[in-house]
């Protein structure tokens, strides 16, 4: 076989799609080689129940980026949202419970039962968040500027965000650059007392991290995780792999090929003087050639497994060694006989958002010192969603928890044998709120961060591809001196979360990798 | 008595002496107030018990500035600073310790013992280290350019800063973004793998911070640590004359040499204001000392929130003031000792007890230490860095006996089960000794005299909000042009003639004189 593409994309996660779409539609061959048989990655939604089809990586699409959805008309692919007015319910220990509404009087007025001075200060609170995450959000589509060149063309693309900083006056710049490098805590104590309130929000600085909101940088996780909106969700009609269908109905549309159960086993490289990606090897051994390939993985599997250290100069290889994956995250797929009785629920409606188990900052610093030692959390912070309360499955519902921290790299036991014991960790923790969830169980599945290693290919369980720390941000994402999508390898390119700007489902690695080979690439072939 | 000056300077610390110094040699009649019988501030050295000198609080030199020394002529006032010679790190039984001192390849031979691969790393990391500190050391002479106007100057200043960081190399470029932003065990995870190297060298990430080894930003504080130079010499720590009081007498000898006069035992209460400008200051005992330059060498929250009135000031600068975080987290335990005690890894006396012992066996053992004081208890195994001054100035002590300072992370200024009580301190200096019985069998035996230092002593003692020992947290939201706060990072007040000159500005704590010379120069810019 001699089929020769334009482009090759390994991986079908959502940036992978992305960036095939992207690059069709700019008139490419392009194919994509997936290894599982569902699309999506860490973006599907797969049956993994009888009758339950089960969100099985991320919930949530706020940060994906609205000029991808434009472009490449996810619309007309059959992508539509729906928002919930409850952003985040948050049951207490002590029966009671806070929500924090889209509505922000409601909102004020749910903070004051916990704290007068907090629901005073939250309408400021999330003016400044809003404004700082308004101008972080231009930097999602921007290739950071290569810290040692700083050539003129890779610091202009970011003139129009640097005027736009300007224009904010040098009060929010300076402001913006004291509160990056914070620690989430530091920076929520500033504004609020109430434990319940500052825990709720605390949860969106330790995402896939193993990091405690005493951490420093914790505080740009936080703007990061906020950027579509002050705790704003944003969920997708038939649930997240809805939007992967879409990516893949937008590439297909656009001429691209995509063959599942295809995974790669190698990047084949050229017989020329310096290091050139002419194509791929499947795992079944066929080859497929292409002028360009793009990677999806993380950057370790790409450049390790893929290319091989023995093409890397010994410098890149310690660099990406270096990488800190440290995932910290396992979750437990529930299905319910019924609705968990959460403490301090009154109305249904509150269960619509995020549910996050988080009484205090304290209890999530308590929660990630287990990890700094190699041990699971004996009291984990959970972050559910419920999503059957929007489209109803077959007669139950679905109960989708999200558990720190469950460090990778287990000092005694391993992932096999510990995974039941931490379900059953979870489930304790779970029933403190939701007393009574345990009889409710009808199916019940862990997924352990060497599961998400296994079966979705995320290095250590990283769902980030690599932690998203202040060391591994910008121009240091993914190695230092390759912040730009290009690799050390001629024609190959990274387009996941390892890459500029990170995790979650924002689509910005895979467009702005399809973007960085579109503009290098000459336009003779 | 004179009531009329050129210039105050507020605190007898060692930043204070040194803008004194340097105002009195531009010729501006200069009077320094200081609130205690003594100057030195943090860096005293006290006879706490007849015949035992302490180094109280600070116990090492390391960072203070070359050019202070040329530009004040120190050697001739008295400055002698005598190295010290090693590190010496027990491990977690005592049996064992790895010792690093000036003979180099004995040093790499005895990390091989722990690890050969660390060995082989170990001169990587020390030239890198050391280009580091090179490149970072420049910013220790400029004034923070605001990198949020248009000034002229400020450019200029962002300019000529990235003209001298982009000469780097893109391989030390990047070490230096990640120094800025890791965690000190991350960053040295980076090159080694034997616990008691991994934790000594961290150990220097932690020093005054309320942070443990594995918190991002300690990487920073560990560089801080390593741009202390004597006599060129990188990471050289040593040890004054007498104490670090010793090198506050030499200041305050090289400023009295210039023509500024020391005043001990006279606080001052309130910084006179009258439209918007200084006038001089009010004593505790209300007499009135007026000058049209005041220089505040006390920490940010003094500065701003005690010694002026909040209203004086504007509302940004009184919230960032109040935000300043001053975590005190350091407590001193000083020991009189009968005799010299023995280490159980290596017995008898002998030169290896003339250098530092770093109680940090591995990382564990201080992130664990940290655990302890980040729920606001003391440590209960804490991280205690040891020397015994005595055995590098046998003035310290009498003939045969000997005096040992050890610096303890963690002892958190607010602790959770109420405030800090005699009590409480005992077990404290307890926990302490416990520590350093590990390593030192027999040192129950020969403590004479013990003195116990929480960071509410040292408070007390020194004036310092929360005894943080740096005047405030380095990290790098309170670093260069945020320290103390943005706008304010060029030791200017918003108060015409009144100045800041301590450790809570540009570039930061320890024994480094900066703040007080870059803070006294301005101030005689404006003044012409």
């Amino acid at each position: 076989m001699t089929e020769h593409y334009d482009i090759i994309v390994i991986g079908g996660g959502h940036n992978g799609l992305v960036a095939a779409a992207t690059l069709a539609q700019a008139g490419k061959r392009v194919l994509v080689v997936e290894r599982r048989d569902t699309l999506g990655g860490a973006a599907a939604t797969e049956e993994i129940f009888p009758g339950y089809r089960v969100d099985t990586g991320a919930t949530d699409a706020a940060l994906f980026q609205d000029e991808i959805i434009r472009k490449l008309d996810l619309t007309r692919h059959g992508l539509a949202f729906r928002e919930n007015p409850a952003l985040l319910f948050a049951p207490q220990p002590d029966g009671r419970a806070l929500t924090i509404w889209r509505d922000e009087a409601r909102t004020v007025a749910d903070i004051a039962r916990f704290s007068e001075r907090d629901a005073a200060r939250w309408p400021a609170f999330r003016r400044q968040v809003e404004r700082m995450t308004g101008l972080l959000r231009g930097m999602l589509l921007l290739a950071p500027p290569d810290l040692a060149g700083l050539r003129g063309g890779d610091v202009m693309g970011w003139a129009p965000l640097a005027l736009r900083l300007r224009r904010l006056g040098g009060d929010d710049m300076m402001e913006l650059f004291r509160l990056l490098p914070m620690a989430a805590q530091a920076y929520l104590d500033e504004w609020f007392e109430s434990d319940a309130l500052k825990g709720a929000l605390g949860g969106s600085a330790v995402v896939g991290a193993t990091l405690g909101p005493r951490s420093a940088g914790t505080n740009l996780t936080f703007f990061y995780q906020n950027l579509g909106g002050l705790l704003n969700h944003r969920f997708v009609v038939g649930g997240i792999g809805q939007l992967s269908a879409a990516l893949a109905g937008a590439a297909r549309a656009a001429g691209a090929t995509i063959r599942t159960g295809a995974g790669v086993a190698q990047i084949l490289i050229g017989d020329g003087l310096d290091a050139a990606a002419v194509g791929v090897r499947l795992d079944s051994g066929e080859e497929i050639r292409a002028t360009t390939v793009l990677s999806n993985a993380d950057p370790r599997h790409t450049l390790f497994d893929l290319v091989g250290p023995q093409q890397l100069e010994p410098e890149v290889m310690r660099h990406v060694r270096n990488i800190m994956f440290r995932g910290s995250t396992a979750r437990l797929n529930l299905v319910l006989s019924g609705l968990p009785g959460f403490a301090g629920l009154a109305d249904n409606a509150q269960l619509g958002g995020r549910i996050r188990l988080a009484p205090s900052l304290d209890a999530i610093e308590r929660a990630y010192d287990a990890a700094k030692y190699g041990r699971f959390s004996e009291k984990p912070y959970l972050e559910m969603y419920l999503p059957t309360l929007h489209e109803p499955a077959a007669g139950g519902h679905i109960l989708t928890v999200n558990a720190q921290f469950a460090p990778y790299k287990l000092r005694e036991g391993d992932w096999t044998t510990q995974g039941q014991v931490f379900a059953d960790t979870v489930l304790d923790t779970l029933a403190t709120v939701a007393p009574g969830i345990r009889e409710q169980i009808v199916h019940c599945q862990i997924v352990t961060p060497l599961d998400l290693e296994r079966v979705y290919g995320l290095a250590e369980g990283s769902i980030h591809h690599g932690q998203m720390g202040l060391e591994q941000m910008l121009v240091m994402r993914p190695i230092p001196g390759w912040s730009r999508y290009e690799t050390p390898v001629r024609n190959l390119y990274l387009c996941g979360a390892g890459a500029h700007p990170g995790g979650g489902v924002t689509g910005a690695p895979g467009y702005n990798a399809a973007r960085a080979v579109l503009s290098r690439v000459r336009p003779t072939f | 008595m004179n009531n009329h000056y050129d210039a105050i300077v507020i605190g007898g610390g060692h930043n204070g002496l040194v803008a004194a110094a340097y105002l009195a040699r531009a010729g501006k009649k200069t009077l320094v107030l200081e609130k205690r019988y003594l100057v030195g501030g943090a860096s005293v050295t006290e006879e706490v018990f007849p015949g035992f000198k302490f180094t109280v609080f600070s116990y090492v030199v390391s960072l203070f500035r070359p050019e202070i020394i040329r530009e004040l002529n120190l050697p001739a006032h008295g400055l002698t600073i005598l190295p010290l010679e090693s590190t010496l790190t027990p491990t977690l039984d005592g049996r064992d310790c790895l010792y690093r001192d000036g003979d180099h390849y004995r040093t790499l031979r005895d990390i091989a013992r722990f690890s050969r691969r660390d060995a082989d790393t170990y001169d990587e990391y020390a030239r890198n280290m050391y280009f580091m500190a090179k490149a970072v050391r420049y910013i220790l002479n400029i004034i923070p350019p605001d990198p949020t106007t248009f000034h002229p100057k400020d450019m200029m200043g962002l300019i000529d800063m990235a003209r001298h960081f982009l000469g780097l190399n893109q391989e030390q470029l990047y070490i230096l973004a990640k120094l800025m932003t890791m965690s000190a065990a991350d960053f040295v995870e980076q090159w080694f793998e034997s616990e008691p190297l991994k934790a000594t060298l961290s150990a220097s990430g932690i020093i005054g911070t309320f942070l443990g080894p594995r918190s991002p930003g300690t990487a920073y504080v560990l560089l801080h640590h390593y741009m202390g130079e004597i006599d060129g010499a990188y990471r050289a720590w040593g040890f004054h004359k007498g104490g670090t009081g010793g090198l506050a007498q030499t200041l305050a000898r090289a400023a009295e040499a210039q023509g500024a006069e020391i005043r001990c035992n006279t606080g001052v209460s309130k910084v006179l204001v009258k439209n918007g400008r200084t006038t001089g200051v009010v004593l505790d005992n209300g007499d009135e000392i007026t000058a049209p330059l005041v220089l505040s060498s006390l920490d940010p929250k003094q500065t701003f929130l005690n010694l002026v009135e909040p209203g004086q000031l504007p509302d940004d600068l009184v919230g960032a003031v109040r935000r300043f975080q001053t975590f005190g987290s350091s407590g001193k335990v000083n020991l009189a000792l009968d005799r010299l005690p023995e280490l159980a890894c290596r017995p008898g006396a002998g030169r290896h007890l003339a250098g530092a012992v770093s109680m940090s066996p591995d990382l564990e053992t201080i992130e664990r230490a940290y655990d302890d004081a980040k729920y606001g208890n003391f440590s209960k195994r804490p991280y205690v860095d040891v020397i015994i001054p005595s055995m590098i100035d046998p003035d310290m002590a009498p003939p045969g006996k000997h005096v040992m300072s050890c610096f303890v992370q963690y002892a958190p200024y607010k602790l959770a089960d109420g405030p800090w009580t005699d009590e409480k301190r005992e077990a404290f200096g307890d926990a302490v000794v416990d520590v350093l019985e590990s390593a030192f069998p027999d040192i129950k035996d020969v403590i004479l005299h013990r003195q116990v230092l929480t960071p509410v002593d040292v408070e007390r003692m020194t004036g310092i909000t929360e005894g943080n020992i740096f005047h405030g947290e380095l990290n790098l939201s309170q670093l260069f042009f945020l320290r103390p706060a943005a706008g304010y990072a060029k030791y200017r007040t918003p108060i015409k003639g009144y100045y800041q000159c301590g450790s809570g500005t540009h570039p930061g704590g320890g024994i480094m004189g900066a703040p007080g010379r870059l803070g006294a120069l301005e101030a005689l810019k404006d003044a012409g």
